[in-house]
């Protein structure tokens, strides 16, 4: 967002475009920011602080572009800034360092055992919810934004503020150490896992 | 018969499922789905996951005040 505000909405404009193109987007928003922060009053301020924020910078967002992913990354900016700093959560480890670690190959190959996708089928939306959320955030974002909201890789570029080719690495971590959560959660419930046949 | 490096392949199918690489990507996956065990399976864990990660999740429900308060906000500002 530029400092620089060029008057170019007109008060009417502004309205339509915040209550046309802003507030349909609400409950994705604060989906998003439960997923992030794990509790009800800090979702709703940081959804309330995203939107003051839209509102005063709505100069800034071109028209006929996509509404929802401008907001999300607004969204996201605040939860960094202004808000992971005050949440007890324990630090998170540094972006480039979980990426390096995860970028073994052996994280794709950790057990003898896979994941059936019957299993997966077969498991209570809980269940799924807790090995997202067991997820470091870094990660966990990079499931919701591609597979709650359905975003586009150059989208989540824009989002996160990463070239392309770290989304892609990304998710694909991300997507693995889901895997490995919800095997463990199938093998911990007895669901059906499959020894691997040679 | 199974590609020789599966790891490379589960992360390029896993953008042809994301649907990164178009028309492409869709003949691709035909022919890792019909040659490749390893590769055909993982591509239907995905698509599992997906599926369950879009449907069963469940959705937080809006604060009933929430929209309200943000409207009251706006109008404040204006
Ligand atoms: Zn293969």
């Amino acid at each position: 967002m530029s400092e620089v505000q060029r008057r170019k909405y007109s008060q009417e404009e502004r309205t339509s475009i915040f209550d046309g193109e802003f507030m349909p987007h609400i409950d994705s928003m604060y989906n998003f920011a439960f997923r992030l922060t794990f509790d009800e009053d800090d979702a709703k301020d940081l959804v309330q602080d995203t939107y003051m924020k839209a509102f005063r910078f709505i100069n800034s967002f071109e028209q006929g572009t996509n509404a929802k992913a401008w907001l999300f990354r607004i969204l996201k900016n605040s939860f960094i800034n202004d808000y992971r700093k005050k949440t007890k959560q324990p630090a998170t480890v540094d972006y480039q360092e979980v990426e390096t670690f995860y970028n073994s190959d052996d994280v794709d190959y950790q057990s003898t055992t896979d994941l059936r996708a019957e299993s997966v089928r077969d498991m209570l939306g809980d269940e799924i919810s807790n090995a997202l959320n067991s997820l470091d955030v870094d990660f966990r974002t990079a499931i919701i934004l591609a597979d709650l909201e359905g975003f586009t890789y150059e989208e989540m570029a824009k989002i996160l503020d990463i070239p392309i080719g770290t989304v892609r690495s990304r998710l694909h971590r991300a997507r693995n150490l889901l895997k490995e959560k919800l095997k463990g959660y199938a093998q911990s419930m007895g669901y059906n896992t499959e020894e691997e046949e040679e | 018969m199974q590609c020789s490096d599966v790891s490379k392949c589960y992360e390029l199918l896993e953008r042809i499922l994301d649907g990164e690489l178009g028309d492409e990507g869709r003949d691709i996956l035909k022919e890792k789905l019909e040659k490749c065990q390893p590769c055909f399976e993982h591509v239907h864990l995905q698509q599992a996951i997906r599926e369950v990660l879009k449907t069963k999740c469940p959705k937080q429900p809006l604060p009933e005040t929430l929209e309200e308060s943000i409207r009251k906000m706006i109008q404040n500002a204006r």
